[in-house]
């Protein structure tokens, strides 16, 4: 558990797969995870341009 | 570069009544993998019917052959009922058509193997199941695929031991 000087810890599979992770998208319905996806490859795409351009 | 759309691509096939199932990183984070991907990969029926309705949806979505894009071939009936992958760009971005997948696996095989999901407001579409998307990644053995597989596998786990805790069990292991 979490403390005040100690973070909580972390949840790794032993091949290095951040459990965290899969359990949050699991928490999400289909739609909801599709929606995020999108958002985020756009996110990816807009700093890159700002990027290509500086 | 124009806005990914991922979801009005699946819903331009859906609406023009195109027969599909989702495959590939987009069906994997659909499934709840946690992976990025900027492409939508799709397994098509070749039957002739639905070839039909697919042209017209392609035409729609400006789709042309990802190589040489200056040229602007775009995909013929002929094309669309091989088994081979179509790599198309469209006005919402990348769109592979896969006539089959892994080892000859076509639209008719992989229906008992999807899910039917519903991806967005009033649209609910085929998308492969994990089990079957991690195997198909075992047979084809390369190094990209060989990549994902750890988190494909660990979300099916992630999944199974959450519809165990769903269901009231316990999981044995």
């Amino acid at each position: 558990m979490a403390t005040d000087d100690q973070p909580p810890p972390t949840d790794y599979s032993p091949d290095g797969v951040d459990l965290t992770l899969i359990r949050w998208m699991l928490s999400l319905t289909p739609a909801e995870r599709l929606e995020f996806l999108e958002e985020r490859v756009n996110e990816i795409i807009a700093i890159r341009e700002l990027n290509a351009r500086t | 570069m124009p806005e990914r759309k991922l979801i009005a691509t699946l819903r331009a096939l859906h609406d023009g009544g195109v027969e599909f199932i989702l495959v590939g990183g987009l069906a994997a984070a659909v499934n709840g993998a946690p992976v990025d991907t900027f492409d939508v990969d799709v397994v098509h029926s070749r039957e002739s019917a639905n070839v039909a309705r697919l042209l017209p949806v392609l035409e729609t979505l400006d789709a042309v052959f990802r190589i040489q894009p200056e040229r602007r071939l775009k995909p013929n009936a002929s094309h669309l009922t091989s088994a081979g992958h179509l790599n198309l760009i469209t006005r919402y971005g990348p769109l592979d058509l896969l006539g089959t997948i892994g080892r000859d696996l076509g639209y008719q095989d992989l229906v008992p193997h999807s899910l039917e999901l519903d991806v967005a407001e009033g649209l609910r579409i085929r998308v492969l199941d994990l089990e079957t998307l991690i195997a198909i990644k075992e047979e084809l053995a390369g190094e990209k695929d060989r990549a994902v597989l750890p988190i494909l596998r660990r979300t099916l786990e992630e999944k199974r031991l959450e519809d165990q805790r769903r269901c009231g069990g316990y999981p044995s292991g």
